[in-house]
């Protein structure tokens, strides 16, 4: 058992935090609110040529082969700046599925692509319908159809709250080629400007333009873009949201860290009524469980990340992460605007309401609480039940309290047998 | 990063899941109350047993009765303990009095007391709390006189947790007047049937027993004191967090939640599995997620304890928090679950799961040993999270209600102590 990061991860760790310090301040983030593409595409090459994007792929794709552990670590830094790039869409959500299931070819042309900083993918997964039945999660939630004709397949449908795909050169596209409640999902490579897709950005709380309406009016893919087996795409994309789930949390920690940072600076130094604010006990309070939020996520986030490492059966831990992510962080932010009032809600200044704001999405992204908790207790259904203890019987653990007879004279004659 | 368990730590626990379900009987029932006679012997027995194994005090030197294992490994062992809901008779003499011995005692102290702590022979009280002396500790109003080569002790001790019959305390008391106040304490040990000792049983909610103990010119030998004179504040603070930091708790929530679970999946309302109810669902798996936060958490203090070498003394207590954090809301769920029957106690043949969510409901309103929880977020607040205390001295309300009162009034000047 180790629970600190080990001396590479700590290296890296502060190349990650020293690169966004200097890079990533506020006002990037508030201007790639307004930004077409919602990221600086500057700034995404140069993690690239520092091996941020290639950071999980193996050598042989142009990436470093680190651990999922080392992604968290990214994430965390990527959230106490609230660096805003499509990362998780193209390196975790679209990359991973592609090296999971992808053939050779398509892992060897896109891979090293992405690695390089040169393509941009967006995973188109949930849609309107069933976002709203809570089942966008789920592979029955998938509707929009692919349908073959020829050598190529044509997909028809609506995808909605499909993140990055203003930026995206490639949609991951999730259809459904067969009519089954498991099976019958693919995953379809799809170039951004093909022919019958339009995309329309949302509005939405985080006030930036990453999340869009994607509508596919029968678009012609080319067989060949499926990535791995026909009616077999539901096992890797999953693989790869387990990662993401747990990456995201991440960040929302990172986010509800630098929030911390906010409230305990501005409890010592704000005075009021001649005091520090910070020496009263509500004050305290919601520092104290700012702190605890933010803890406990953080132990699951590297308890998972290490289980699937380490290649441990994780669906309850992940589902756990996240659960705790949605809502420890939702409590964490609440705390951090009760001690920073004023100056935690003006929208043009700071930076916790950019943090607040953007933890809204990620909250329904890769699914909400009770969808997480409900994975919980399908695991926990399958709980063996307690164990039983083997010795020989003795009798003596169920009589009536008020037979019993206590075991010391001294409480006997004091309490009068009074002392149930 | 590392959240898995070694080979030989692996076998460690199978070994001690072994003994208990070996040693345990058939019909054994953590819950039931731990006062009646038979329930008493066995669980002395139990103990006896448990410190031959070496699993009372792991952590101790082989010499002096323990197995010399490291932190990580005691926590597999206590992990275990939560998890048959084992409660010892001298749980304070391994977590609190064994501990300030090994660290602050004479090698003549060690040699008697301790192999008697880790053989699980002897029971042991912390007289530590007052009725002026709570969560601050530092007030002790008890004092001990000097008298030659003896103490004479005069005091009243308040809430002493104990079911068992003592052999032994392990007692602050005043020896200086001193500015700050808690650096005049000092430690001792004495047997309890030194004249002038008198113990009144208090019943606490969830039927376990405190006491309230009156010294009344109790003398005791300075060769009784432990560690330095007037360095008892000091020596009890440090080894309060060993109470603080365990692997059971958890552990024997976890237990818990699998019996409420199976009782889940058995029970039905109007025809249904009571765990197929959605809200009942979601409120298992947030009892799982919290429990595996409180896990780790515990975990993480064990592994803290291991590397104090490397990491320094903070003391970034999660798991007290999450323990009292959990106790106060799962058990509220449980017994909202079960409806009118929660209200049943253990013994009455309608009580559902034997009526033991009843008594841990109870129990959770008495969980203030080692400190309230308001005591566990001053440490946070001062100690980890550098928050300024209020400075007493300048409010005219705290000043007011001090009027007449002998309180030295201290502007703190060390954090969060």
């Amino acid at each position: 058992m180790d629970f600190e990061l080990n001396k590479e991860q700590k290296m890296l760790q502060s190349s990650f935090h020293d690169f966004l310090d200097k890079e990533c301040p506020e006002d990037i983030v508030r201007q790639m609110e307004d930004d077409e593409k919602g990221y600086l595409p500057e700034l995404w090459h140069k993690i690239a040529d520092l091996g941020w994007l290639g950071l999980i792929y193996p050598e042989q794709y142009g990436g470093t082969a680190g651990s999922i552990v080392d992604m968290a670590i990214l994430y965390e830094e990527m959230g106490k700046y609230l660096f805003p790039s499509p990362h998780l869409s193209t390196v975790v959500l679209s990359g991973l599925p592609i090296l999971y299931a992808g053939s050779e070819e398509q892992k060897a042309d896109l891979l090293p692509k992405i690695a390089q900083g040169n393509l941009i993918v967006a995973l188109a997964l949930t849609e309107p319908q069933t976002s709203w039945d809570g089942k966008a999660w789920d592979p029955e939630g998938v509707t929009v159809s692919a349908v073959a004709d020829g050598d190529d397949y044509v997909i028809t449908g609506t995808k909605l709250f499909v993140y990055d795909a203003q930026a995206a050169d490639l949609l991951l596209c999730v259809a459904r080629t067969k009519e089954a409640p498991q099976g019958g999902i693919t995953l379809f490579l799809v170039d951004a400007t093909s022919t019958g897709i339009s995309s329309t950005t949302l509005r939405t709380t985080a006030s930036d333009r990453r999340e869009s309406e994607v509508v596919f009016d029968a678009v012609r893919v080319p067989k060949s873009n499926i990535v791995g087996e026909l009616n077999a795409g539901w096992e890797p994309l999953e693989k790869a949201m387990q990662i993401g789930r747990v990456l995201l949390s991440a960040q929302l920690v990172g986010g509800a860290d630098t929030a911390l940072k906010e409230a305990l600076d501005y409890a010592k130094t704000r005075i009021q009524f001649d005091m520090p604010i910070g020496v009263h006990n509500w004050i305290q309070e919601y520092c104290i469980w700012l702190k605890a939020d933010v803890e406990s996520c953080r132990m699951l986030v590297y308890e998972t990340a290490w289980m699937l490492d380490e290649g441990l059966p994780c669906e309850t831990e992940v589902s756990m992460t996240k659960a705790q992510a949605n809502e420890a962080i939702q409590d964490a932010l609440w705390r951090a605007h009760q001690v920073l009032a004023g100056v935690g809600f003006c929208t043009q200044d700071g930076i916790l309401p950019l943090i607040t704001k953007r933890s809204l999405p990620a909250y329904h992204y890769l699914g909400d609480t009770d969808y997480h908790l409900e994975r919980i207790a399908a695991q926990i259904e399958k709980w063996p039940p307690p164990e039983k203890p083997q010795g020989k019987p003795l009798g003596i653990f169920d009589t009536p309290e008020d037979l019993q007879v206590p075991a010391w004279d001294v409480w006997r004659d004091q309490t009068k047998g009074k002392l149930w | 990063m590392d959240f898995g368990f070694s080979e030989e730590q692996e076998k460690l626990r199978q070994e001690v899941h072994d003994f208990y379900v070996k040693e345990l009987p058939e019909d054994f029932d953590g819950h039931v109350s731990h006062l009646s006679k038979e329930i008493q012997s066995f669980y002395r027995e139990l103990q006896k047993k448990h410190g031959e194994k070496g699993y009372q005090a792991p952590g101790w030197p082989k010499e002096i009765g323990g197995l010399g294992l490291g932190e990580l490994e005691i926590g597999v062992v206590q992990e275990q303990e939560g998890y048959w809901l084992i409660t010892w008779p001298d749980l304070i003499g391994i977590h609190i009095c064994g501990p300030g011995i090994f660290l602050f005692g004479t090698e003549e102290q060690k040699n008697r007391y301790l192999p008697e702590i880790a053989n699980g022979q002897k029971v042991w009280y912390e007289l530590f709390t007052e009725p002026n002396a709570g969560t601050d500790e530092a007030n002790q109003e008890t004092r001990a006189e000097k008298d030659g080569d003896d103490y004479i002790i005069n005091g009243q001790k308040i809430y002493i947790t104990g079911q068992y019959k003592p052999d032994w305390f392990y007692c602050l008391a005043r020896t200086a007047d001193t500015i700050p106040k808690h650096r005049g304490i000092t430690l001792f040990v004495f047997p309890i049937d030194t004249p002038g000792v008198t113990i009144n049983p208090l019943p606490v909610m969830g039927g376990m027993l405190t006491n309230e103990i009156f010294l009344d010119n109790v003398r005791v030998s300075k060769e009784n004191i432990v560690g330095q004179e007037n360095r008892g504040f000091y020596h009890a603070m440090e080894t309060l967090e060993f109470e603080r930091s365990n692997t059971t708790g958890p552990a024997a929530r976890r237990r818990e939640l699998q019996e409420f679970v199976q009782f889940c999946k058995e029970e039905k309302r109007n025809g249904k599995p009571l765990i197929k109810d959605p809200q009942v669902r979601a409120k298992l798996a947030k009892m799982a997620l919290d429990l595996e936060v409180f896990r780790l958490a515990a975990w993480r203090t064990a592994w803290r304890f291991g590397e104090r070498e490397r990491l320094g003394p903070l003391d970034w207590d999660l798991s007290g928090l999450f323990s009292r954090m959990t106790g106060e809301s799962h058990y509220v769920w449980m017994m909202n679950l079960l409806g009118p029957y929660a209200q049943l106690k253990m013994g009455s043949k309608w009580a559902k799961l034997a009526g033991w969510v009843e008594r841990r409901w109870q129990v959770t309103r008495s969980m203030h040993y080692a400190g309230t929880t308001e005591a566990i977020k001053i440490v946070l607040a001062g100690r980890v999270l550098g928050l300024p205390r209020i400075p007493a001295k300048f409010n005219p309300a705290i000043a007011q209600a001090l009027k007449g009162k002998e309180v030295q009034i201290v502007v703190s000047e060390k954090k969060g102590s």
